[in-house]
């Protein structure tokens, strides 16, 4: 081998030989350096997680939700107004909906219960469901739950259950399907029914409805669209797709800006504690240069040494501090970030977070984390290796 | 022994923070040439210029001004980097209290010398196993330095100062924290080093030294200036 190269890996045998024997100094540095990027890295993994899968379960947005407002509130809209549409060119497909939240007094949570005229023919929820169907046109009293709700009600295996109605009479339930588990971010607390039962447990008139979901040919005419059935039906309120992925976007993009601000200044204070530590060399470590150098070691090889050192401590923590937060998303659904990633929620049922990790994401906590403790680490070292042997031996 | 002067030092003088208020004359117009082969114990109590000297043949640092040649090369203009690569290739020090790294093992304490070298690790091992043999340690290779006696860490640190087979050894007070038995068998193994064709350089004022059979001269400095300089 090149002598050249073999110096580098005796002095990296060394840099890695030494720290290990003196493995009690560095190891707040590194226990410290390790939970940074366990913050870091946990926060990035969930932020991509819930973003992707935001995206994926945003597809399933119609291109046009309608809905009606009283004093700027949300009111119930007529059935009725559907016949107003017709008369718009480049609607391809009307659906009616009644989303609205039913409280479970046993348990403290929130339900989102969605009634839905045509749940089984959009192929877009058919992609959500893990086991089951959806109910039929026509049938009356069949259910879909999310995850959260089955265990909410402590369901278990029983298909069997049922709801109060405002009146505190029952309406009697049976799951027919249960949403799948990379959905959970829209539907863990959802019951998705009938348009007749969700009107019905409501206590909702006949003709009434909280939502129109429209669906348009040319996705180019949607905004078009959506101010043609603003002028149809005065007083409504029109959102299309694009508008709902926007808000959810800033809803994250804020929060997650705010989280990754907070942990960044965490590091910085990190590197700048590690500034601090370099800097302070034992008179120990001091001794360790001048026989060094007095044995023949170069400046330069004294400040490889460092960095190979401070390298080796940066990539262990990078890993353990990676690790951690890779198990933190996968078996601890992130619980320490939740409530900044899911703290608009007023719903109690629980989430699970599928982990979505990128090579990006680990480049960018990579160079956000590692690359500032090595720089912070070079000016000590350079201090540290001019020395004069003869002042400390 | 030969007669031709290895270190030779021609009026030098080395000054530290010079310039400053807090300047030291270290050493005034020192005059001194040792043969190859020779063993020279400089003698002088503390302060008086002794370590400096020391230093300065070392390849440690150059003279403030003067000539200093060692081993034929001019030490007064040669910077840092050339000082130290030709200290790594000369030079073979023993410290005054070893200097020995407790947390290192004896075998990697031995091979430090060799690491910015690049000698591959079976080169490392095969000789500093030759020397731990030469000086009855190698069962202690594997033991870290702190775990082992005085008298086992001397010769740790004469290994480690041959481990690049230099012609000259330099030993700075090498007696001063011994006991007389110890101190006697480290000047056995030292002057036994002339049979290798090593130069020999000690500081120190222990009679146990300085009255030793096997030194050929002791130069005596007094505040920075050699007075006198044969035996």
């Amino acid at each position: 081998m090149h002598s050249a190269i073999q110096q580098q890996l005796n002095i990296l045998d060394y840099g890695l030989h030494s720290l290990w024997q003196k493995k009690g100094k560095n190891l707040a540095v590194f226990l410290i350096f390790s939970a940074v990027i366990f913050l870091l890295a946990s926060f990035q993994f969930m932020s991509a997680s819930l973003g992707k899968t935001a995206e994926h379960l945003l597809k399933t947005v119609p291109d046009i939700t309608v809905q009606q407002l009283l004093a700027g509130r949300q009111v119930p809209l007529s059935t009725e107004s559907v016949e107003k549409l017709d008369l718009i060119f480049g609607i391809s497909d009307i659906r009616l909906r009644i989303w609205g939240y039913y409280f479970d007094e046993s348990n403290g949570a929130n339900y989102t219960v969605i009634g839905s005229s045509a749940p089984a023919t959009d192929p877009l929820l058919e992609s959500l469901l893990v086991s089951g169907r959806y109910p039929t046109e026509d049938e009356n009293h069949k259910v879909v739950l999310g995850d959260a709700v089955i265990q909410n009600l402590d369901l278990q295996n029983r298909t069997h259950f049922s709801l109060f109605r405002p009146d505190l009479s029952q309406i009697s339930l049976q799951r027919v399907g249960v949403f799948q588990e990379s959905a959970n971010l829209l539907t863990a607390d959802l019951m998705l029914m009938g348009l007749e039962d969700a009107r019905d447990l409501f206590a909702m008139q006949e003709n009434e409805i909280t939502d129109l979901l429209i669906s348009v040919g040319n996705p180019v005419e949607i905004s078009t669209i959506a101010e043609k059935i603003a002028n149809a039906l005065p007083g409504s309120r029109v959102i299309t797709a694009q508008q709902i992925q926007k808000t959810y976007k800033a809803v994250f993009s804020f929060r997650s800006g705010f989280g990754a601000a907070c942990l960044l200044a965490s590091l910085a204070a990190f590197v700048i504690l590690a500034f601090d530590k370099a800097l302070g060399f034992s008179r120990e470590d001091q001794q360790e240069v001048g026989i060094l150098k007095m044995l023949g070691w170069q400046t330069r090889d004294i400040m490889r040494l460092r960095f190979y050192e401070s390298l080796a401590t940066a990539a262990c923590a990078f890993g353990l501090g990676i690790s951690l937060a890779w198990i933190h998303i996968l078996f601890f659904d992130g619980i320490l970030f939740r409530p900044i990633f899911l703290g608009w929620s007023v719903l109690r049922p629980t989430l699970t977070i599928i982990p979505y990790i990128q090579g990006r994401d680990i480049l960018l906590l990579f160079a956000f984390s590692v690359l500032p403790y090595l720089a912070a680490t070079i000016i000590p070292a350079w201090r540290a290796s001019i020395v004069r042997p003869d002042s400390v031996v | 022994m030969e007669n031709t002067p290895q270190i030779e030092l021609t009026s030098v003088h080395k000054y530290y923070n010079q310039g400053q208020e807090n300047e030291v004359h270290a050493l005034k117009d020192v005059n001194l040439s040792i043969a190859r082969q020779e063993i020279v114990c400089l003698r002088g109590p503390s302060g008086s210029g002794k370590t400096t000297l020391l230093c300065l043949i070392g390849c440690v640092f150059g003279p403030s001004s003067g000539r200093a040649a060692v081993g034929g090369k001019q030490l007064q203009r040669m910077p840092d980097e050339f000082l130290t690569k030709y200290r790594r290739e000369t030079i073979g020090f023993i410290f005054q209290h070893f200097n020995i790294l407790p947390h290192l093992s004896v075998e990697k304490n031995v091979a430090l010398p060799l690491l910015p070298l690049g000698i591959s690790p079976r080169e490392q091992k095969s000789r500093v196993g030759v020397l731990l043999e030469r000086f009855g340690i190698e069962h202690r290779k594997n033991f870290k330095a702190s775990q082992i006696s005085g008298g086992e860490l001397q010769r740790v640190a004469i290994a480690r100062a041959l481990i690049n087979d230099p012609p000259i050894i330099l030993a700075d007070e090498p007696t001063a924290h011994l006991d007389s038995r110890r101190s006697h068998e480290l000047m056995e193994y030292l002057v036994s080093l002339r049979q290798d064709g090593k130069t020999i350089i000690l500081t120190s004022h222990d009679p146990l030294v300085t009255e030793h059979a096997g030194v050929d001269r002791i130069v005596d400095v007094q505040d920075g200036c050699i007075v006198s300089g044969s035996r």
